[in-house]
């Protein structure tokens, strides 16, 4: 070697303070505040379930009164949701789910790749429909309706809410999430694609069991909802 | 830090924790340029910014499992680090190699012409071999010495053992040096 380590080093050194770097932009603090004052922009739904567990821990510690003015995102049970933002509630007609068709429930059990339950407090659904290839199988009763879904490998539902805030819940040990406000709420594709808009949900009961996504919407009372939720065979 | 901004990053971090976004507003002034830096150098071209963003913001999101006791610039820089190989992995395999260092060009001539175009000769030559290194040893000199951060925040910046950072930059080095000599010749 003709120089030595700490030469080449140190020329090294120089060479990266020589290098052309364009100039950091000026308004990154203006940029930030308002990416997080903004909804969680839809792109970033792609999430395993270890974060969906992370993000439930950070669901528990942050939802104190004063920070309507900072957007939370939580993910929960393969659900998005999309706190503080006061955004406009979707109204009209609702959309159906991606390729939904009815089925009986012994067929839907068959169609999907995860065990479907049903409530014993609601007896047999008056109707069930399967969709998005068998990523959603939606049992109705009367004004009521149980969605379960593949809940463990991305998030499958985004709903925007204002305040108040959903409330942390349990259906047997199981954690689960009140959110007793009127909502949007869309349905993110299993292929991905553009989220599609479905109507306005009314209060929901969100809860994970094993790998399935469970969410129970249509009933009036978070104790109505968990005595319901917790009878599913 | 300087004399007018007396905040330091642990109190910084612990108001930002407590929801005080002007808080975390001097975070990001204070890191903006070194975040950068890092997102270019390491190949984020003509994205750095937009990943520079996306990193604040998930620092941001992500601040309850920062360790207070440890510092905060090297823990940023690695969710910059992770969020610009997002950005390359996203642009496919071929660009992201011939993306790397696009644009790091030398600052053009100072003084004597003749000095400045044997040194911006080897410069050229140094810096074309830096970027036909291999990925991780390229990281790891890039890290070291044209972001001139410690051999332990480039372990963490990089998500490896200081005894890989060691080992990737020596090696690193002693391909440069067969390079740039072997053309002197």
């Amino acid at each position: 070697m003709n120089s030595s380590d700490d030469d080449f080093e140190a020329e090294l050194r120089a060479l990266g303070e020589s290098l052309h770097v364009p100039p950091p932009p000026g308004d990154m603090s203006a940029r930030v505040l308002a990416a997080l004052e903004e909804p969680k922009p839809r792109f970033t739904t792609k999430r395993l379930v270890a974060v969906v567990a992370a993000f439930l821990v950070v669901l528990v510690a942050a939802t104190p009164q004063g920070r309507a003015a900072v957007a939370e995102v939580l993910r929960f049970a393969g659900v998005e949701i999309e706190v503080g933002t006061s955004g406009p509630l979707p109204s009209g007609s609702p959309s159906p789910l991606p390729s939904e068709t009815s089925a009986a429930l012994a067929e839907a059990r068959r169609m999907v790749a995860f065990p479907l339950v049903v409530p014993a407090a609601l007896g047999e659904p008056g109707q069930v429909r399967v969709a998005d290839g068998g990523q959603v199988v939606s049992m109705y009763w009367d004004g009521v309706r149980l969605d379960q879904y593949d809940g463990t490998l991305r998030d499958v539902w985004n709903k925007q809410l204002g305040e108040p805030f959903p409330q942390p819940a349990r259906v047997g040990d199981l954690a689960a999430m009140w959110i007793p406000q009127k909502h949007g709420i869309e349905y993110l594709p299993k292929g991905g694609g553009r989220p599609v808009s479905l109507r306005l949900a009314g209060p929901t009961l969100i809860w994970q069991s094993g790998g399935v996504g469970l969410r129970l919407e249509g009933v009036a009372t978070l104790d109505e909802a968990t005595r319901i939720a917790a009878s599913v065979r | 830090m300087n004399a007018d901004d007396p905040l330091t990053d642990d109190d910084a971090v612990g108001r930002a924790l407590s929801g005080d976004l002007g808080a975390y507003e001097t975070l990001v002034s204070r890191y903006t340029a070194i975040a950068h830096r890092t997102a270019f150098l390491l190949g984020a071209g003509n994205e750095a910014e937009d990943v520079v963003q996306e990193a604040f913001v998930k620092a941001y999101r992500h601040l309850r499992s920062f360790r207070r006791d440890s510092a905060f610039r090297p823990w940023l820089l690695r969710i910059v680090a992770n969020e610009t190989h997002n950005a390359t992995r996203s642009r496919g395999r071929r660009a992201d190699l011939s993306v790397r260092l696009e644009g790091v060009r030398e600052p053009s001539g100072p003084e004597d012409p003749q000095d400045t175009a044997v040194a911006g000769d080897r410069s050229a030559r140094l810096l074309a071999a830096v970027r036909a290194l291999p990925d991780r040893e390229r990281e790891a000199v890039v890290c070291r010495y044209f972001l001139q951060l410690s051999e332990a925040e480039t372990a963490e910046v990089l998500g490896c053992p200081v005894g890989s950072v060691k080992s990737r930059t020596h090696r690193g080095l002693r391909r440069l040096r067969e390079e740039v000599d072997r053309e002197l010749l």
